[in-house]
């Protein structure tokens, strides 16, 4: 009687082990005709007016569209307004495409669009986008298909805010039901929101009644959430899944394997040094300099980045227009014997030590503290590393606790972003406690240039004085983004203006 | 009788204890430095518009109040929303809970049926080569860290096979052969540290349980030694093993937050270890409210079957 026990585990745990590996070595995805795209952080919530978060914005940027939007150059095209007109400095006339649906079938007006962006401003509803647009006077609707926005002065960059993520179109019905668009999501863009299973999967699907012919051209999207980088790196070689963003080392690991396409694009992303501005030393802008001269901007992005990187200025220069070329920066010249003078004219010598706060979240957050305090070593500047958690690294630059510290800014798609957001006296961003009157007067008459080649030269001006003389930040690298997409994929090639907003025209070959 | 009263006090005896539990993680993560708006912000918005998100969600009140507010609708049966996703965390837990569940209870099958068998065949064949490599492996077992073996197991399978398990989750009785393809990487990667301790448990158990007079007893009356070896020792050597197994799953628990991590499974762990960085106050003291629960109804099993396993233990 015992043995026969023992025969039936055995052919039970044969049995087993069976199951398992069938289908071993077989890629199998769920469903031919579904782009699998394997992200490493669950979205937020779907509300494109107040849910900032990139693993969020990923997902609500392929279900709701805006008034206009961007192509791959980063010129302004239409969406959901055909075309437009500048009526005058502060007039701006959208005339609006017609038969355009949301997902729940009802078309698409006029006052859906004065509704969404009165929703934007509206203080109570805490939109990001409301410092957008708080220069919106008044918003016209003459007619079902026509808005008017009035402006209470001019204002250049408006009709690239109005293709901001967050200036998207939504339903007013649908907000009236359920109270805000977390967990809900009905647009007019390609894709439908069908299924969201937190930390499992979201699925999206091809909107049938989209206005533009054979867009999409996938049946769908999934997104599964897979945090190891190895765990996604293994998924698309075994055909688990299709694109996914990922690190440089992930880049160089896959670069050149068989069935594997390592795709690379600038971003307008760029790694600093910052001060806290308003105590000693660092209210010393001589101070700073010096730091700037003592520092190899190249060896940097070698070893933070594997070399995929850029030296950049205040404005990346994948913002080509618009950026200074890094060699009217003569502090970007590596110059310890410079350095050391302009310590010892600030009163230093060999003696200045201070604290670089950095977190252990990204490692190019921690491999930059550590070679910018080796490279200070070099001019007899003793720097100190603090890491602290995500948390509290928040906190600390929000507070300004810090002495310096190492972080990376998203300098945005133009420099009134680039410059104004993050070091006028008033900018949303400036939490090192910077002010120069040279420099705010030269950024608020960009605002209101219309003029390209005049506003162009005006932040050229800005960008020269805050790196040459200012130096609130020391500006380092530009880093490189990559995805990884197996080689069934066609029609994905991302620039800095467009990456996953290519996914309803990318083709799966069988 | 008895132990029906004994089961009724273990849970009684849980709510203080959970209570405690949850006021001491509310206590600790409200103290942890960040502020969940300036996480869920990051560099965008100023501060007047932190401030509008802290009052709409609540976080501009004390302390105190919030945890007894929390509390209060606790005993309604409401545990609050996700600060970041607005979803109610009722909603958010039910949904991994079963994942964490599953992935716990397969390593324990598969850790304890994996060490008794080699835990015993150790003992009796004590100091041979089969003895020597059961007790290297049980040594590498306990010393790999699960997050270690769980990255190996992936990168060995995915280079030398091309073979990844299914992504996501389903459930066992949604699609068993799905369900056991995308769970056996991960309960290996977290059973096998159990394995190895349970294992070397088993054998030492065992061992001094061999030793006892009356193994000899049964010996010469020429009991045959298969009827020895499982009615008389192993039975005798369960309790410190059960205890073991007991003390273990707690561990599991703790271990599949890392496993859930590298095997992307929507479990608890990733819940609370997401809630934890984003500072997600509601979501965190679900989790937490959860595990302790499991927790120390674990136990509380455990020490019931005690009085199975040993008649003679009797709980007053």
């Amino acid at each position: 009687m015992k043995k026969a026990t023992n025969w039936k585990w055995l052919i039970l745990s044969l049995a087993m082990a069976a199951v398992l590996f069938v289908g071993l070595g077989e890629g199998a995805l769920a469903s031919d005709n579904i782009l699998i795209v394997a992200k490493d952080t669950e979205a937020e919530g779907f509300d494109p007016h107040t849910v900032p978060a990139a693993s969020s914005i990923q997902i609500y940027s392929r279900i709701y569209e805006g008034l206009v939007g961007f192509n791959s150059a980063g010129e302004i095209v239409p969406e959901l307004a055909e075309s437009w007109e500048i009526l005058d400095d502060t007039t701006y006339k959208f005339n609006l495409r017609q038969g355009v649906k949301f997902h729940n079938g009802r078309e698409m007006t006029s006052a859906d669009v004065k509704y969404s962006f009165e929703r934007m401003i509206d203080p109570d509803v805490a939109s990001l986008a409301r410092s957008y647009f708080d220069m919106v006077e008044e918003i016209e609707t003459p007619d079902d298909y026509t808005v008017i926005f009035h402006l209470d002065g001019p204002f250049a960059d408006f009709m690239i805010n109005i293709g901001h993520t967050y200036a998207r179109i939504v339903p007013q019905e649908v907000i009236d039901e359920h109270g805000d668009l977390m967990n809900v999501a009905v647009g007019t863009g390609p894709f439908q929101l069908a299924e969201w299973v937190p930390d499992n999967y979201t699925l999206l699907t091809a909107f049938e009644d989209y206005w533009q012919e054979g867009i999409p051209r996938v049946d769908g999207v999934r997104y599964l959430i897979m945090e190891d980088e190895s765990a996604q790196m293994a998924a698309i070689r075994t055909g688990h899944a299709h694109i996914t963003d990922i690190s440089p080392e992930g880049a160089r690991i896959l670069q050149g394997r068989p069935g594997v396409n390592v795709v690379e694009y600038p971003s307008f992303d760029y790694t600093y040094l910052a001060f806290n501005v308003t105590e000693p030393p660092f209210d010393n802008p001589k101070v700073r300099l010096a730091l700037s001269y003592a520092l190899d901007r190249e060896l940097l992005a070698q070893v933070v980045y594997d070399g995929y990187a850029r030296v950049t200025g205040p404005v990346p220069p994948s913002q080509e227009v618009w950026a200074v070329d890094i060699s009217e920066y003569p502090s970007y010249e590596t110059n310890p014997a410079r350095a050391r003078e302009l310590l010892q004219e600030a009163g230093y010598n060999n003696d200045l030590s201070f604290t670089i706060t950095s977190s252990p979240a990204y490692p190019w957050l921690v491999d930059t503290a550590v070679m910018v305090q080796e490279q200070l070593a070099g001019v007899g500047v003793d720097v100190e590393i603090k890491m602290v958690e995500w948390g509290t690294y928040i906190d600390t630059w929000i507070n300004r606790t810090h002495q310096a510290m190492v972080g990376r800014n998203g300098a945005g798609s133009t420099p009134e972003r680039a410059l104004y957001f993050f070091f006028h006296t008033n900018g949303g961003a400036n939490v090192w406690g910077f002010s120069d009157e040279r420099f705010d007067e030269l950024v608020e008459k960009a605002r209101v240039v219309v003029d390209q080649g005049e506003r162009a030269a005006i932040y050229a001006e800005a960008q020269k004085l805050l790196v040459n003389e200012l130096a609130p930040n020391l500006f380092l690298n530009s880093p490189s983004q990559f995805y990884i997409a197996s080689e069934d994929i066609e029609g994905f090639e991302p620039t800095p203006y467009m990456s996953e907003g290519l996914f309803p025209y990318i083709t799966i070959e069988n | 009788m008895e132990i029906r009263e004994y089961i009724i006090k273990r849970i009684l005896a849980l709510i203080p204890l959970t209570l405690g539990i949850t006021f001491l993680v509310f206590v600790a993560i409200n103290f942890v430095p960040g502020d969940p708006v300036r996480i869920f912000l990051g560099i965008e918005g100023t501060e007047e518009l932190a401030e509008q998100i802290r009052q709409q969600l609540g976080l501009d009140q004390p302390l105190l109040f919030r945890y007894f507010h929390w509390l209060g609708q606790l005993l309604q049966g409401d545990l609050g929303y996700s600060l970041l996703t607005r979803l109610p965390v009722s909603y958010e837990l039910a949904t991994r809970f079963m994942v964490t569940m599953q992935l716990a209870f397969f390593g324990m099958i598969f850790s304890v049926s994996l060490a008794l068998p080699i835990g015993i065949a150790s003992a009796i064949r004590q100091n041979t080569v089969s003895d020597f490599f059961i007790r290297i492996f049980a040594l590498i077992g306990v010393s790999i860290p699960n997050f270690a073996l769980g990255v190996l197991l992936i990168l060995f399978l995915s280079n030398v096979f091309n073979w990844h398990p299914p992504i996501g989750f389903v459930n066992i009785w949604n699609n068993p052969v799905m369900a056991l393809q995308i769970l056996v990487l991960p309960v290996i990667a977290l059973g096998t540290g159990m394995a190895g301790s349970v294992s070397r448990m088993t054998r030492s158990a065992m061992l001094e349980v061999l030793r006892q007079d009356y193994i000899r007893t049964a010996r010469s009356k020429g009991l045959p030694e298969r009827l020895i070896i499982y009615r008389h020792a192993f039975r005798n050597a369960l309790i410190p093993i059960l205890t073991l197994v007991g003390l273990q799953l707690g561990y599991l628990l703790g271990g599949a937050v890392i496993v859930e991590q590298i095997f992307s499974l929507p479990g608890l762990g990733r819940l609370l270890l997401t809630g934890i960085h984003n500072r997600d106050y509601p979501v965190v003291m679900g989790c937490v409210l959860v595990i302790a629960i499991v927790f120390a109804l674990v136990n509380t099993v455990v020490d019931i079957l005690y009085t199975f396993v040993d008649p003679r233990i009797k709980y007053q």
